[in-house]
């Protein structure tokens, strides 16, 4: 693999995210890859640089079981696949912390992911960076995920990210007929950081219903970047797919850059998108301090309350409260 | 307490973009004085200035004091930032209240309590200390408890939102309170509710600035005294039979005077 290979600006799908121009000076960690095969670079990363994160395919048959995977920097790279049996209800946790701690700059994890007809897969992703603020980073954090969803399977994913000098978070579905999908992130991008969620979801069998809500912060020379993708084929019939993504630019100088996408071929579907960012109002702000709540206060109170909302249900107690602690911790706002 | 003398106050544009015009003036040269105790009502047509005139004392992002003072118990109240006028005790009834999505009502009030006993160098307010001045309050102006749990004013009706505002005028026990226009949105029975909340916080050491653009609100909160303001400016004060004139023959007669 070369420098050459990496996809970079003049590459569509990651315009936004120039990963051969992130890899720069850091040719040697390429030395002795293969080439970027059909799975594309994540995969080529994951595979080459790493290991198997179990034996060959990680098989989930009780109910109620749960897989972790942790990364930093300096760890290998992970490659794998789960399969939840039919029937099963699995939770896959993945944490890729950046501390600063190694130069050693790429983090990949790529997995494949089989859910059975009336299994169910939870998955939530926290790329943590405790990094100091304002402080530059040299970790590129690489995940993909591709589900195949059978027939009346259930995927709900939340993904947290707090971005590195690059970080992309990607899943596409491929979704057999009535299959539940629920995609929510929230993504925190603070100066020096790169945060993108990419993800594509495949309606190719009839009654998909999908579920989408992202919402991000950025900071002043913070980057978030969100790419989201239906596909409805002609076979996709009574689509019930809902994709949103709103984000706040805190300050002057924050930048997110935002491609939603529906691609509907199927005559009888319901299909919804909606993609802001913007600014905070002031008036509201006004109001909370007219209460005796200071500014930082209130635009912490405010941002906290607008990203909290994509928090989903089903996600347990004890994910939730380190979600909101990370949140808090961001903000600069004592929990 | 309140002390305005000769305010003048103009509008500012947002920043970088120039309507072409002049900043417009609104307030000019507005006087006026609340002593403690005393509850005093400002009337006037619509564009006279009386929200500004709210937003002004609150410290409002957009506009600009020009010229004139406000004073409130010998301090000028016109340097402060707006959270610090709040911990001292300055409240505003808004008249279009803020949705505040993802915030509980009760969340929120806990958390501005707070802030401002922060600031006035005093303890916070205990959880159970909390919620049961909170059950006061809500019983007194018969809001039902669920919807404190639910986000600040979002999907609340206008009665709704006018009656959360006295809720948290309740809670946080402001020494001067500024009502904009409480009375719009709500039928009879929600302002005579209203109306005794507000009437519950009058007292000695208190002061209020009710501002309204009919005379029904008086009925119910009695104003020691009524000013009628006009184009940014005071045009006549009077005891409360000014309202009622006011009430009987319209605006009219003084803007001709004026």
């Amino acid at each position: 693999m070369q420098l050459a290979d990496l996809p970079s600006r003049r590459t569509e799908a990651w315009k936004w995210s120039d990963l051969r121009a992130a890899m720069a000076g850091q040719e040697t960690t390429l030395i002795g890859t293969g080439p970027v095969g059909g799975d594309g670079p994540i995969a080529a990363f994951a595979e080459l640089m790493g290991d198997a994160y179990g034996p060959s395919a990680r098989i989930v048959e009780a109910p109620g079981d749960t897989l972790e995977i942790r990364m930093t920097e300096g760890d290998a790279g992970q490659y794998g696949s789960v399969v939840v049996r039919a029937g099963a209800t699995a939770v896959m946790i993945e944490r890729a912390s950046v501390s600063g701690s190694s130069q050693r700059s790429i983090m990949p994890t790529y997995s494949r992911i089989e859910v059975e007809p009336g299994a169910t897969l939870h998955r939530v992703v926290v790329q943590a960076n405790d990094v100091a603020a304002g402080a530059a980073d040299a970790a590129i954090v690489l995940n993909e995920a591709v589900v195949k969803l059978a027939a009346g399977a259930t995927f709900r994913q939340f993904v947290l990210s707090e971005g590195s000098k690059l970080a992309r978070i990607e899943v596409s579905v491929d979704a057999g007929e009535g299959a539940q999908i629920e995609l929510n992130g929230v993504y925190l991008a603070s100066a020096k950081r790169h945060v993108d969620l990419t993800s594509r979801v495949v309606h190719g069998a009839p009654g998909v219903k999908t579920q989408q809500l992202v919402r991000g912060v950025a900071r002043k020379g913070g980057r978030g970047v969100f790419q989201g993708k239906f596909l409805v084929k002609r076979a996709g019939q009574k689509a019930d797919a809902s994709m949103q993504h709103n984000a706040l630019l805190l300050e002057e100088g924050a930048e997110i850059f935002a491609k939603p996408e529906l691609e509907i071929y199927a005559d009888d579907v319901a299909c919804a998108h909606g993609n802001t960012a913007g600014q905070i109002d002031e008036d509201a702000i006004f109001y909370l301090r007219q209460r005796g709540i200071p500014h930082a206060e209130a635009q912490a109170m405010i941002t906290r309350a607008f990203l909290i909302e994509a928090l989903p249900q089903w996600m347990g107690e004890a994910l939730r409260a380190e979600i909101e602690a990370r949140i808090d911790g961001w903000l600069g706002t004592p929990a | 307490m309140l002390e305005i003398t000769n305010l003048r106050a103009r509008v500012v544009p947002e920043d970088g973009q120039s309507s072409g015009n002049v900043a417009r003036e609104i307030l000019k040269g507005l006087s006026l004085a609340v002593p403690a105790g005393e509850v005093h009502a400002v009337m006037g047509p619509n564009g006279s200035g009386k929200s500004t005139l709210s937003y002004v004392l609150t410290g409002k992002h957009g506009y600009e004091v020009t010229d004139g003072t406000a004073m409130f118990e010998g301090e000028d109240l016109l340097a402060l930032a707006p959270e610090i006028r709040a911990a001292k005790g300055l409240f505003l009834s808004f008249q279009y209240p803020m949705e505040i999505a993802g915030v509980p009502v009760m969340t929120f009030v806990r958390a501005a309590m707070n802030s401002q006993r922060k600031t006035r160098g005093e303890a916070e307010v205990s959880a159970p200390e909390f919620l049961k001045l909170s059950k006061v309050a809500a019983a007194k102006l018969r809001i039902d408890p669920e919807m404190l749990k639910r986000p600040l004013n979002v999907g609340f009706s206008g009665g709704e939102k006018k009656r959360l505002e006295i809720y948290q005028m309740l809670m946080l026990e402001p020494r001067f309170m500024i009502l904009d226009e409480t009375d719009s949105g709500l039928d009879i029975d929600a302002l005579k509710v209203v109306a005794e909340g507000v009437n519950a916080l009058r007292g000695p050491g208190r002061g209020m600035l009710v501002i309204t653009h009919y005379q029904r609100l008086l009925d119910y909160i009695k104003p020691d005294r009524v000013h009628i303001l006009s184009a940014g400016r005071i045009l006549k004060s009077g005891g409360p039979e000014l309202a009622l004139e006011l009430e009987k023959s319209g605006y009219d007669q003084f803007l001709k005077g004026g």
